[in-house]
């Protein structure tokens, strides 16, 4: 069982996120905007983080920074989770050295699947 | 319809209602009352001439602001709610907006629309607001293993120096970089630089504090003498130097801006483009 963040600020997509996480018997943690994130990961320190880009009060791009840029944060794997465009979510993935994308939109599989993948990675 | 000032609605629930209005946006960048409380001060947004729309019922339809200043009125946040679009609410509030407008005298009015909304460009159109300039939104993330060497002799710029040098750029800056909304900003700062071949520039921007860290936004560049793209790739080194580990924003960056080039090789890319719209 893994420790799993989820930094967004839409409900709807907290609740959809919390039902797939918990069906794997992953545990579950949300903040709904950058401050709160990185305030939660600092005290959780989880296996995995989900972040969405838009986010309103930094947005998920400086908040990455700012985890990866913390030592005892900066080997968290992040997946963002956007409704962003996919060429620049590609490119926003490579540019900050993140872990991997779902464009919203997305499969529920194929986040189960992109997560077994993160943490198996993680692990191996 | 109704059409109520916003300075009726706290910030609390003006930013309920815009985050609501760009749920599905193209380019999802919702907002906290802290950060609207900033853009209505940094572009001089006057709530008393924003409006909201509200229908006969009650239930709050969209909202438009309006900014206004040096008798130019721009206007920004205009949404209306995903289950009211088509209803007019949009062509209301743009309406408000023009009055508004011209009570104020305003000579002239801005908006910038991002590039493939096509439902609120044919609006704008309609409205008789025409094409004046493409704008490039661009991010870098920090990659200190990367920069090049640094080169010429740099100094900084406080807000005062910084905003003396916006005075004499000699392109247009769009309301988003407008010496007057960096002079309202809290944290302007520049660079100027000086290369052995006699190249020389410097580079305007904002060093902005939030709360747990910084981050850098609103570039504007210029080349005094020389070759652009080599003093704009200095300019950007000595920056990326000094703030290693910032993430850095761009916004507006004119894509015909003769410093691209440099933006670019410093791994700068385009997250989305904005057209700027004019109507006399």
């Amino acid at each position: 069982m893994a420790k799993i963040l989820y930094i967004e600020d839409i409900q709807d997509n907290i609740t959809l996120v919390e039902k797939i996480v918990k069906s794997r018997g992953h545990e579950f943690l949300f903040a709904q905007d950058a401050d709160t994130g990185l305030a939660l990961a600092s005290a959780s320190m989880p296996d995995l983080i989900l972040l969405d880009l838009g986010l309103p009060d930094a947005d998920g791009q400086t908040l990455s920074v700012w985890l990866k840029g913390d030592e005892t944060l900066s080997s968290i794997p992040i997946i963002v989770l956007t409704a962003w465009p996919e060429e620049v979510v590609r490119q926003t993935v490579s540019a900050y050295n993140l872990n991997g994308y779902l464009c919203k939109p997305f499969k529920l599989i194929d986040l189960v699947n992109l997560i077994d993948s993160v943490l198996g990675a993680k692990t191996a | 319809m109704e059409l109520i000032p916003a300075d009726q609605f706290t910030m609390q629930e003006l930013t309920e209602l815009y985050n609501q209005t760009r749920v599905d946006y193209l380019v999802p960048m919702p907002m906290s009352a802290d950060r609207l409380s900033e853009y209505v001060r940094d572009f001089n947004v006057d709530l008393h001439h924003s409006t909201i729309a509200r229908s006969a019922d009650g239930e709050v339809l969209g909202l438009s602001m309006l900014g206004f200043r040096n008798q130019i009125a721009w206007i920004t946040r205009l949404g209306v709610l995903p289950s009211t679009r088509r209803t007019g609410a949009g062509s209301a509030l743009m309406d408000s907006m023009l009055e508004n407008a011209a009570k104020l005298n305003a000579t002239e009015i801005h908006l910038e629309v991002i590039k493939n909304n096509e439902p609120a460009y044919k609006l704008f159109v309609k409205k008789g607001f025409v094409e004046t300039g493409t704008y490039l939104v661009m991010r870098h993330a920090p990659q200190p293993r990367t920069l090049p060497l640094r080169q010429g002799d740099a100094v900084l710029l406080d807000a005062d120096a910084a905003l003396k040098k916006l005075e004499t750029y000699p392109g247009h800056l769009t309301w988003i970089n407008a010496r007057a909304s960096m002079q309202n900003m809290p944290n302007t700062e520049g660079v100027r630089l000086e290369l052995s071949n006699g190249a020389s520039g410097w580079l305007v921007y904002q060093n902005v504090k939030l709360k747990l860290r910084s981050s850098l936004s609103h570039l504007i560049m210029h080349t005094e003498r020389g070759n652009a793209e080599q003093v704009g790739l200095q300019l950007l080194t000595h920056l990326h130097t000094l703030y290693l580990h910032c993430d850095t924003y761009a916004e507006n960056i004119s894509e015909t801006d003769p410093h691209l080039p440099a933006f670019r090789a410093l791994g700068y890319f385009t997250n989305f483009s904005r057209i700027e719209m004019r109507r006399k």
